[in-house]
């Protein structure tokens, strides 16, 4: 029996639309509520680190934070948070590959004073020294302690898509590059403002209970913006995977991350999106226990926190339960993520994970399991939009791919699907036969010889499994990597840039 | 200046604290709050909320690494939160998680230092189903010895996902130098060695389940489209024949600190110094003015509002990350603060500047219009927080672990309208002194100059 939640097609219980406003060339959206007491506002520029010109990378992102995160031309800094500060209201700035997001959110009772500052921000941004200073640091920081030395996962998974994209405008970190930092002046960020912060450039997204006339005047004021160019820069092709090729990033850790994935074809906005998505969630629903990577290598084996497959970016996937809006690519890659295992595990795990993919496309999936992962996700997507602000953002989301509502296509996407088209899905779209892997690891030499190897590697527990595993695991321990080609990058170097 | 998760601010998040801090006229919680106490002591607690056809259903547990009073089982209760995810003869783990599935909803586990918490966010048309498989577990938990040993390797997993943050060290070293008696001295997350050796307690895992998972020491919160009087028929059917027993456990209380405390850790890599302090501060208190003055001089001092802010990373730059918090426990614990350095030469420095902006509100009462601003800033912050069922939930569980009673959030509210400027003078005066304080560094050792010669 399906069950569902009462607020389908929630974005139905509001006034929602899409369009351009007259004598603008700003793309808005809007979804009025009323009797909230929240406004949430959302400013999402088609511009990310895909315009960072070669040798200056991180220029989008330092951009954004020099608006967004940074004082203006009619006071500092420090002023500015001291107006914002009363309010509880703040200013976000997330530059990723495509697009960067500035946004807040605010009672209603602050709203004529909130956007008076968010206007004076994207409109007149100071350009001060001092905080060109403060902005660059924070993201050299950001690359040099945080991805290098603090946090394990993040590290991992960054370093898959600059695999994975490798010579392509993605290729780098949204951050930038150590060097590319380096090298940028704060006329370089003046001279990106005014080319790329442009009403053409800008989708705006307002939702809440905000007055009446709220709207076309927020609009009459952002089009003191350069019209600008309206069209998408082409995206060339991502590389071609060809084989099992490894990266090892080697650096003084107690664990080894495991990552591999490949580029695919599509986005949400292909119809195959949604047969995937339900093979993609009954392979590794994220920081679930549903997916069959889940239950095999953690609750079956225990062999570490969680493990999850992806269809595309997921934002901070470490710190976020469901998708995170407003991050929207064109092009989109399938991912496999092994949390942190310990040293003794991690050719069991790469080969276990390995393991799952090929059974996925062996097997496909059966009518039970397609259906009660078809039922779930039609629910459990509704949970991904409980508050305004995450409405909003999937539904500009859904005007960036060309959509209907996301959340609403799932429910009626889902609804009408059938086992072959899933089956077909997983046929088209997922193959283990090449990826690029990811290993973040101390002693690259030594895990790297023990791939090529290929040795059968038991896995060490603690106490015998279940009968069924322990047979299963026979297929999984001399399971063949294969691997074609190995990398090994210190840690120090990543992120690096130059020549 | 985000509030949120961003990229930027990766170690900030793990700081980051949930205030609720409501300075609003009449009772700050807009919800009506609907109570029912089972004959077995289980307390069942219901928020009806604007959220059609959602609900979340929380299980809290008033127990936490607080209570792992055993020497060498620092890291037990949040174990056990694992263990919980395990099946029944009812309900296997693979049956429990194919009924959450069909639901379509949102189910997990967290602990921290005074509670275990259980939630899952879903369909109200599922509520008792939700009752069903919930109260299977909390009163019919059954799991193997090897499968005991097999999550016990999932725990040390996490550990070895935590720990490439310099975050677990620096906690772990400031709890083991504030506090020599009481639980807080350890992390929720455990030790290693004793992670380690968690597949040998099965025995004191069903003891520990036997002590703690009864009814008296178990509250549900359901927030969302729900009906009280059905949740409490339901609560009764399904939670009504649970033995009571709960056995608290006896935690040693910590005894004054009679020196300033202070260490160091090397990181294995290059990283951006870190420093980490913990003031002693009082318990949780909803009936004196000390936990909302604390709560007001974290802002005072450390928001990004606040002079010492500005100085080190808006003017010096001296540091790119500042946070400090007082937290929520049922027992005194700490203020602590957390800077994260640009170079570690310039340690003295910022030492300084915290020192000089502590020295100036102990001298010079705060003046009425700044802490009316951070009045308004709490005052909003709660109002714009309450925006899901489910963060609802998180606010008034947070009251029913401190104190039971889901009607602190309003009596917490009232000492925010009382706080004064002399409040903060006298709380600065008793909370930030040396002789209280342990302070943490964490650093790449820099190599040794070479030998000259040779």
């Amino acid at each position: 029996m399906r069950r569902s939640i009462a607020v389908l097609a929630l974005v139905g219980l509001f006034g929602f639309s899409c369009s351009g406003a007259p004598e603008s060339a700003i793309e808005t959206v809007t979804l009025a509520s009323p009797e909230s007491p929240l406004v949430a506002l959302r400013l999402m520029f088609r511009t990310g680190s895909i315009h960072d010109p070669k040798g200056k990378e991180g220029l989008a992102a330092l951009t954004g934070l020099m608006v967004g995160e940074a004082g203006t031309a009619q006071r500092g800094y420090s002023d500015l948070i001291d107006q914002l500060y009363p309010m509880a209201a703040a200013i976000d700035v997330v530059t990723d590959r495509e697009v960067t997001l500035i946004s807040g959110e605010i009672h209603r009772e602050k709203l004529d004073e909130y956007a008076a500052l968010l206007q004076e921000v994207v409109l007149e941004p100071g350009f001060g020294e001092s905080d060109f200073t403060r902005n660059k640091e924070q993201l050299k920081t950001y690359l040099t302690t945080t991805l290098r030395a603090s946090n394990d996962e993040l590290l991992g998974l960054e370093t898959l898509q600059q695999v994975l994209f490798a010579g392509h405008p993605y290729a780098h970190a949204p951050e930038g590059t150590v060097a590319g930092l380096d090298a940028i002046t704060l006329d370089d960020v003046k001279a990106f403002y005014r080319d790329h912060y442009t009403q053409a450039n800008l989708m705006l997204g307002v939702a809440g209970g905000y007055p009446e006339g709220f709207l076309d005047s927020l609009v009459s004021n952002l089009s003191k913006l350069p019209a600008g160019v309206s069209g998408t820069d082409e995206l060339p092709a991502p590389p071609a995977v060809d084989g099992r090729d490894f990266t090892i990033v080697e650096k003084p850790t107690g664990s080894v991350g495991i990552h591999f994935g490949y580029p695919i074809a599509i986005n949400r906005a292909h119809p195959d999106y949604f047969p995937l998505m339900v093979a993609n969630s009954f392979l590794g629903e994220h920081r679930t226990f549903h997916g069959r990577l889940m239950q095999q290598l953690r609750g079956k084996r225990g062999l570490n926190y969680g493990d999850y497959s992806y269809i595309e970016f997921y934002f901070a996937p470490p710190f976020t339960d469901t998708p995170t809006p407003n991050v929207p690519r064109r092009q989109q890659y399938f991912s496999v993520w092994v949390r942190p295992v310990v040293p003794n595990t991690a050719h069991f795990a790469l080969r276990n994970a390995i393991y799952e993919v090929e059974r996925l496309i062996e097997q496909g999936m059966t009518q039970d399991e397609f259906e009660l992962t078809r039922d779930y996700l039609v629910n459990y997507s509704k949970l991904w939009a409980q508050t305004l602000p995450d409405r909003l953002g999937f539904l500009m989301d859904s005007q960036f791919y060309g959509t209907d509502y996301f959340i609403d296509e799932i429910d009626q996407r889902l609804k009408s699907l059938t086992l072959e088209e899933v089956n077909a899905a997983i046929a088209n779209y997922i193959q283990a036969d090449s990826f690029q892997a990811v290993l973040v690891t101390a002693g690259a030499g030594e895990v790297q010889a023990y791939l090529e190897a290929d040795q059968p590697s038991p896995m060490p527990y603690n106490a015998p499994p279940e009968a069924d595993v322990a047979a299963e695991d026979k297929n999984i321990e001399g399971l063949p990597v294969n691997p074609d080609s190995f990398t090994i990058v210190a840690v120090d170097k990543m992120f690096q840039g130059g020549s | 200046m985000s509030k949120k998760y961003s990229r930027l601010t990766v170690l900030g998040a793990v700081l980051a604290i949930m205030l609720v801090a409501p300075v609003a006229a009449d009772e700050i919680f807009p919800y009506a709050v609907h109570e029912h106490e089972l004959g077995n002591g289980f307390r069942v607690v219901t928020v009806p909320y604007d959220s059609p056809g959602t609900l979340s259903y929380i299980l809290i547990v008033r127990t936490g690494s607080r209570e792992e009073v055993e020497p060498g089982h620092s890291g037990f209760a949040h174990f056990f939160e694992h263990m919980m995810f395990r099946g029944t003869e009812k309900y296997s783990k693979d049956e429990y998680n194919d009924v959450v599935k069909r639901m379509g909803a949102d189910t997990n586990g967290f602990t921290s230092d005074d509670r275990t918490v259980y939630y899952i966010v879903g369909p109200s048309a599922e509520l008792e189903t939700m009752m069903d498989i919930e109260s299977d577990r909390f009163i019919n938990l059954t799991y193997t010895e090897d499968d005991f040993k097999r999550e016990a390797l999932a725990v040390l997993g996490e550990y070895n996902k935590n720990i490439s943050s310099p975050f677990l060290p620096l906690f772990e070293r400031v709890r083991e130098l504030a506090f020599t008696k009481h639980t807080y001295g350890h992390t929720t997350m455990g030790y290693l060695d004793d992670i380690k050796a968690m597949p040998s307690y099965y025995e004191y895992s069903l003891g520990f389940f036997n002590r703690f998972y009864r009814p008296e020491n178990v509250i549900l919160l359901v927030v969302g489209d729900a009906d009280p009087a059905r949740v409490n028929e339901l609560a009764e059917r399904y939670y009504g024949e649970w033995e009571a027993g709960y056995q608290a456990a006896k935690i040693p209380a910590e005894p004054a600190q009679a020196a300033p405390k202070s260490s160091h850790i090397d990181w294995g890599g290059p990283i951006a110094p870190h420093l980490m302090i913990g003031y002693r501060t009082p318990a949780f208190s909803e009936s004196t003015v000390e936990t909302a003055t604390l709560d007001i001089i974290s802002q005072l001092l450390f928001s990004e509002s606040a002079p010492l802010y500005k100085k080190l990373v808006v003017d010096e730059q001296w540091v790119d990350q500042l946070f400090g918090s007082y937290n929520d426990h049922r027992d005194p614990y700490l203020f602590l603060v957390f800077a994260r350095l640009k170079s570690a030469d310039l340690l003295p420095e910022v030492e300084a500047a915290m020192g000089e902006a502590i020295a100036d509100l102990k001298q010079n009462p705060v003046d009425a219009e700044r802490l009316e601003r951070i009045k308004s800033n709490l005052r909003y912050t709660f109002a714009m927080g309450l925006d899901s069922p489910q963060s609802v939930a998180l606010t008034i569980s947070n009251f029913l672990v401190l104190t039971g009673n889901p009607q602190s959030v309003n009596r917490v509210y009232e000492q925010y309208q009382k706080v004064t400027a002399e409040d903060v003078q006298r709380i600065v005066r008793e909370v930030f002194v040396d002789s209280g304080k342990s302070s943490v560094t964490l650093s790449f050792p820099e190599p040794a100059p070479a030998a000259a010669g040779g």
